[in-house]
């Protein structure tokens, strides 16, 4: 496996312990926030649990262009990592305080900083994957084109 | 990698960036106001997330990876599998239109749900016997 895999997988399986946790104390009587952490821990939970699992096992296990490729890290898959996680904590460290500072003009900056982060992490991850996704005969002639 | 396959994992990824960018722009409505139809998109963001994404890929990559049989076709019917991707593509866009509509117990809405149920009753028959393991013990 590896090394790019086993951080989205690491980082995978925090996300879904504080996920869970997350949806556990906002199910506390005292807790009034439910309404303002049910997208956050959505979002640990599909985001950063399954989504991320699936994006590190793919680029480990789909088929590479060239063999000799099998070793190197891919910089647009560390690229989605870092976007990725770094969007996902901007943001679940910044959404649920949106209604408080309605007039904040630097969290609103952060919050939608967020949302860039993670759309890249999405551009870059497919900008992996694409290319390996292709019928084994396509393959087989791209690779005797060198 | 099984052409079904294939054409299973590459909507899935569109529909991943799809979300994506969804939910961007709902979380940009969310900080700045922009237009408030914006929040008509959380369900297909939803819809988009969990069927377009999250199940297309599974049930793609389960397809290609999954033992095949030892005699005959061995990933099964191509024809099946063919009709499995349609169906559920076409139940997902029939899905998507009905809640772009607003509209949750509509014809449109139940035709798109019966549709990715058929497909995913197709793809549990054309994958049950492929649950094995070929070692013995």
């Amino acid at each position: 496996m590896p090394p790019i895999t086993r951080w989205f997988i690491k980082a995978g399986m925090i996300w879904f312990c504080l996920g869970v946790i997350l949806a556990l104390a906002a199910e506390l009587p005292s807790v009034q926030a439910r309404a303002l952490l049910l997208p956050v821990y959505w979002h640990m939970l599909v985001m950063g649990w399954i989504t991320q699992v699936i994006m590190g096992v793919s680029v480990w296990m789909f088929p590479r262009k060239k063999r000799d490729r099998k070793k190197e890290q891919s910089a647009l898959a560390v690229g989605a990592f870092y976007l990725l996680n770094g969007g996902l904590v901007v943001r679940l460290s910044t959404e649920p305080f949106l209604p408080l500072f309605t007039e904040s003009g630097i969290l609103s900056g952060v919050v939608i900083f967020s949302a860039v982060l993670q759309v890249l992490a999405i551009l870059l991850y497919i900008g992996e994957i694409w290319p390996r996704v292709q019928p084994k005969a396509k393959r087989k002639r791209s690779k005797q084109g060198g | 990698m099984p052409v079904q396959s294939v054409w299973m994992i590459r909507l899935s990824l569109v529909s991943l960036l799809l979300s994506a960018l969804m939910g961007g722009l709902i979380l940009t409505h969310k900080a700045v106001p922009v237009h408030p139809a914006l929040w008509g998109l959380l369900p297909l963001h939803y819809e988009l997330a969990i069927w377009g994404w999250l199940v297309q890929f599974v049930m793609g990559t389960a397809y290609w990876m999954f033992p095949r049989h030892l005699k005959g076709p061995g990933r099964g019917s191509a024809r099946m599998a063919g009709l499995m991707v349609a169906l559920y593509n076409t139940g997902l866009v029939l899905l998507l239109l009905s809640s772009l509509m607003g509209s949750v117990k509509t014809p449109l809405a139940l035709g798109g749900r019966g549709l990715l149920a058929s497909a995913v009753m197709l793809f549990g028959g054309l994958m049950w016997h492929r649950v094995v393991s070929y070692r013995e013990r």
